[in-house]
């Protein structure tokens, strides 16, 4: 693994935006401004970061109802983002999609989902095309713990192995499927386990140590852009919040918050860039701001875009019919 | 009475995906524990304790053979607060050492053979890998394992043990850390996903057990020279592309080209400090662990205050001389 | 012109846009060098090779999950799904993946993907393999729904549903695959066109599929009895082609709709109350609907040919309105 100090600060920006985006969404969804389900991916910054940091604009991700991290680690744009989580007419989906499916076709971004374990199956169909067509093109599929329990996992990874298709499948075992705690939703601890049921590589590493995570997908990508095939690689990490807001998590013990707060994964980069000399103190402060100034951007735009018109409810189903307008 | 400490988290890391490692799932632990539990029973052990981990492998033990009503020595989990990582093994092996428990089983790699060590000295354990990267802890049957583990109980084996040596690592004259295997120095700031498997970066390795016959940086320095447990000294290297080229087993399935100096030994209790010219990493038994800054000062210290190993076919080999096995 | 059978104009139609375009690719149990449960993809994997005619595991979910993927990222899958019953395996992917990201992305993917759903009973496949889902179909936005009921429109269809920017779902009727018919023209037949399969004045019948069939030959006894059947074949279930359902409808002013469908919740419900909703007063009796009893199809062939409607209840629903 070889990372220079442009590549650090450039990982730390992304994690640090994507706290900073969720935290603010997380308030604005409690005074109103969000409407719907949102589900923040706090505390999980370092598995999309250290992921997508290996990545191309052409590489592909599918990704999960908690997707904002994975989508602003693949270069999603913030305002169409936030405009996307209000319901304006200037998001990603035209108010269409909202939170759960935010999706950028250009830097192939395949949507987040809002069903556990969808993105597997078509992962397999992204990987396909790359290999299909012949490029050097991957596809990352992000899920979580409880998606493993689901057929689509074990259809889309026997599939990959048995057709060699450049995927990396990234679980992000943040312990819970909503309340239920994986001891209680699986008779294992280890999701990498399953990886040999279907003969590929499969790993554990420390989902909250971001250069751990971008070392494991650094190798795994490898692998598949050289036609080796899929792997399976289980990043260990927490959500802080519940599993939507709203949800107080009541379910976590205090200690194992506590225990996992104390593993935070930003605080943890933010010591190594300091102990290391990437950064100074103040450099760091630097960067914080910047961040909080495209989140502050983003939420600007969002606040001074319009909703859409009622009309377009009509449009965007198929490529060449528009349905009828309602008339009351 | 003996004691199980299994570690669930080995077998899972970054080497399956760099070499041609197995995955060993925690399910297979779970068999070589009965296994090993059965064993031990069967052989007159009456009182068992097991670490308590994160995928409760003990209570699965405990419960499958409850149920199949073929428990009959009394098995008990430690009772301690787990952390859910190797911390667990360390306090672990410490209350096992408290409670005079006579042979304690080890399962997992190397690492986890490191953490017991940190706080057993005298209790004999057997050390039995569940990976393929492993050159501390070697590939043994549970049953076997339990069979040995028994007769070291019932004072076979106090000729067939052996005291290891160990890598100390200081800084500032204050003990760091251990290693029953090797210390290997790199300038890779990262500790990352843990376990060192790229030869990029390396400097140095220093190893008390290196032979040909086996895995990794240790091996590296066993294709050029040979030291056993037995001997009283380590070996260390240089790697660096002025020195001439050989080839080594870096990892399963792995074997790499390594331009690698003439060994250097380092006697017992004689101290080698290392001066760093760089931020880096020290990786110990395989996996990246201690952090150093350049201008920091180590020093590496070989002993004799490593674990006190069990030699399993000579014990059961003394046992059965014995009589052990006539009931 | 040549003659073809239904199940060979179903591949010519693929034949020919594989070889026009090679993004379009076939993947589904079987279809390779075995060619499809049905023989419907034989000669394919010879002709094209292991990349284009791809055998997949049985697992439903990931055969219309990887359509999707391709589909969203370039390609232009035909999936084939040995019967539409095992659709229930793969429901997700078809119903919330391929029908909504078109919507839910705000209209910028494309989701150019046709999945084969061979339907219908006649065959002795009992509950498990006979059934007529199309009603699930129709009613979801989002997907397209063809349904030919002949050779020519087996193939015209097919061209274009691989050329649609959408997911089409593609019905066949297996117990048509070896009718044969002749082949006019090898032309797309655009969706949404209807077909008037018989000409007639007196009555309006709408039917799918082997109903198309059936009709025709309750129409040959009904005409020697002097009355004059117009059927007509929609072809395309969604869209549909209201306009000539309504033409044929203001001419005869008597509707019968007849689908292999469940009776209940089936699509023929749709179409009949479009009709009362929109030209009501172009009707001069109540519009019939004829459909599979509502029970789970029977295997023996005594049971099944009861539960399913045939031209004799075709002749005898006609002659009760007229």
């Amino acid at each position: 693994m070889s990372l220079d100090k442009g590549k650090i600060i450039e990982m730390y920006k992304t994690m640090k935006r994507i706290r900073e985006f969720e935290v603010k969404a997380q308030n604005l969804f409690a005074e109103g401004s969000i409407p719907g389900f949102v589900h923040l991916y706090i505390g999980e910054e370092a598995v999309a970061t250290g992921v997508c940091a290996n990545l191309n604009e052409d590489d592909y991700i599918t990704s999960t109802h908690r997707g904002h991290g994975h989508i602003i680690a693949k270069g999603g744009d913030l305002r169409y983002m936030m405009a996307e989580l209000y319901g304006k007419s200037t998001g990603y989906c035209k108010g269409k999609g909202g939170s759960m499916h935010i999706a950028d076709a250009t830097k192939g971004i395949l949507g987040a989902n809002g069903i556990v374990g969808a993105g597997h199956n078509i992962a397999t169909g992204a990987g396909l095309s790359a290999k299909y067509k012949g490029t050097q093109q991957v596809c990352i599929c992000f899920f979580g713990d409880a998606s493993t329990n689901q057929g689509t996992f074990h259809e889309s990874l026997n599939l990959a192995s048995i057709w060699k298709l450049p995927i990396i499948f990234v679980c992000e075992n943040n312990l819970y499927g909503i309340s239920m705690s994986q001891s209680r939703h699986q008779a294992i601890k280890d999701i990498s386990d399953r990886a040999v049921a279907y003969n590929m590589p499969g790993i554990a590493v420390d989902g909250n140590d971001v250069f751990a995570v971008y070392e494991a997908a650094e190798e795994a990508i490898k692998r598949a852009r050289n036609g080796q095939g899929p792997t399976l690689i289980e990043c260990k990490t927490y959500r802080h919040r519940g599993h939507f807001e709203g949800d107080a998590g009541a379910y976590k013990p205090t200690e194992e918050q506590k225990e996992w707060l104390e593993k935070d994964p930003i605080p943890r980069i933010e010591k190594f860039m300091i102990e290391n000399k990437i950064v100074i103190e103040k450099e760091l402060e630097d960067l914080r701001n910047e961040v909080k100034g495209q989140i502050e951007e983003a939420i600007e735009f969002a606040n001074n875009s319009p909703y859409p018109e009622l009309e377009t409810a009509v449009n965007d189903i198929y490529s060449d019919i528009v349905e009828e307008v309602r008339v009351r | 009475m003996i004691g199980i400490i299994a570690n669930p988290a080995s077998g899972k890391d970054i080497r399956r995906l760099v070499s041609y490692a197995t995955v060993v799932d925690n399910n297979e632990k779970v068999n070589i524990v009965k296994r090993i539990v059965l064993a031990a029973q069967g052989c007159g052990v009456s009182s068992i304790f097991i670490m308590p981990d994160t995928y409760q492998i003990g209570y699965k033990v405990i419960e499958d053979l409850t149920l199949e009503k073929r428990l009959s020595a009394k098995v008990d989990i430690l009772d301690m607060e787990m952390k859910g990582s190797h911390h667990d093994t360390t306090y672990a092996a410490k209350l096992m050492k408290e409670m005079n428990i006579k042979c304690v089983l080890v399962l997992g790699g190397d690492g986890t053979s490191r953490a017991v060590a940190k706080t057993i000295q005298e209790i004999p354990i057997i050390a039995i890998s569940t990976g393929t990267n492993n050159v501390y802890p070697i590939m043994m049957e549970g049953t076997i394992a339990g069979m040995a583990a028994a007769a070291v109980c019932f004072g076979y084996g106090e000729k067939n043990i052996k005291r290891d040596k160990r890598i100390e690592i200081y800084k500032d004259k204050e003990l760091l850390d251990i290693a029953l295997v090797d210390a290997v120095i790199s300038k890779n700031l990262f500790v990352g996903a843990k376990a060192i498997w790229n030869v990029e970066n390396i400097l140095k390795v220093i190893t008390i057990k290196s032979h040909p016959a086996s895995i990794g940086f240790s091996a590296l320095v066993g294709c050029k020279q040979i030291v056993s447990e037995d001997e009283d000294y380590g070996l260390y290297v240089d790697l660096n592309n002025k020195y001439s080229q050989l080839i080594a087993p870096l990892g399963a399935g792995i074997i790499e080209r390594i331009h690698m100096s003439e060994p250097k030994i380092l006697r017992l209790n004689e101290e080698y400090v290392y001066l760093a010219d760089t931020n880096g990493v020290i990786a110990l038994d395989g996996e990246r662990e201690i952090e150093f800054k350049q201008g920091e000062k180590l020093t590496f210290k070989i002993t004799r205050k490593g674990p006190v190993r069990v030699k399993v076919s000579e014990v059961l080999e003394n046992a059965q001389k014995s009589g052990f096995f006539i009931r | 012109m040549k003659k073809m059978t239904y199940a060979e104009a179903i591949r010519e139609g693929m034949r020919i846009k594989m070889q026009q375009d090679k993004k379009v690719y076939i993947l589904g149990e079987d279809v390779g060098a075995f060619g499809g449960c049905f023989g419907v993809t034989s000669g394919l994997f010879e002709e094209f090779g292991e990349d284009r005619v791809r055998d997949t595991p049985i697992s439903e979910g990931v055969i219309i999950g990887c359509a999707v993927g391709s589909a969203a990222t370039g390609l232009r899958p035909i999936a084939e799904l040995m019967f539409v019953d095992f659709l229930t395996v793969g429901m997700d992917q078809l119903v919330n993946q391929a029908a909504k990201m078109r919507y839910m992305f705000g209209g910028k993917i494309n989701m150019p993907m046709v999945v084969r759903l061979p339907a219908g009973a006649g065959v002795q496949a009992a509950a498990q393999h006979s059934q007529s889902l199309e009603a699930w179909l129709t009613h979801i936005p989002g997907l397209k729904v063809v349904y030919p009921s002949t050779p020519q429109d087996a193939l015209g269809l097919m061209l274009t549903s691989i050329e649609d920017d959408n997911p089409v779902m593609y019905m066949e009727h297996k117990a048509l695959y070896a009718m044969e018919g002749e082949i006019e023209e090898v032309k797309p037949i655009p969706l949404g066109v209807a077909d008037v399969k018989r000409e007639g004045k007196d009555i309006t019948i709408v039917a799918t599929g082997k109903m198309v069939h059936e009709t025709l030959a309750a129409s040959e006894m009904l005409i020697k009895e002097g009355i004059d059947v117009e059927v007509v074949d929609p072809r395309t279930l969604f869209p549909l082609d209201k306009k000539t359902i309504f033409e044929s409808v203001k001419k005869t002013h008597k509707v019968v709709i007849v689908t292999e469908e469940h009776k209940r919740g089936g699509y023929g419900g749709e179409i009949s109350a479009i009709i009362s909703e929109e030209i009501f007063d172009e009707l001069d009796a109540p519009v019939v609907r004829i459909g599979a009893l509502d029970t789970p199809i029977p295997f023996s062939p005594v049971l099944e040919d009861y539960v399913i409607p045939n031209y004799i209840d075709i002749v005898k629903a006609v002659k009760s309105l007229v």
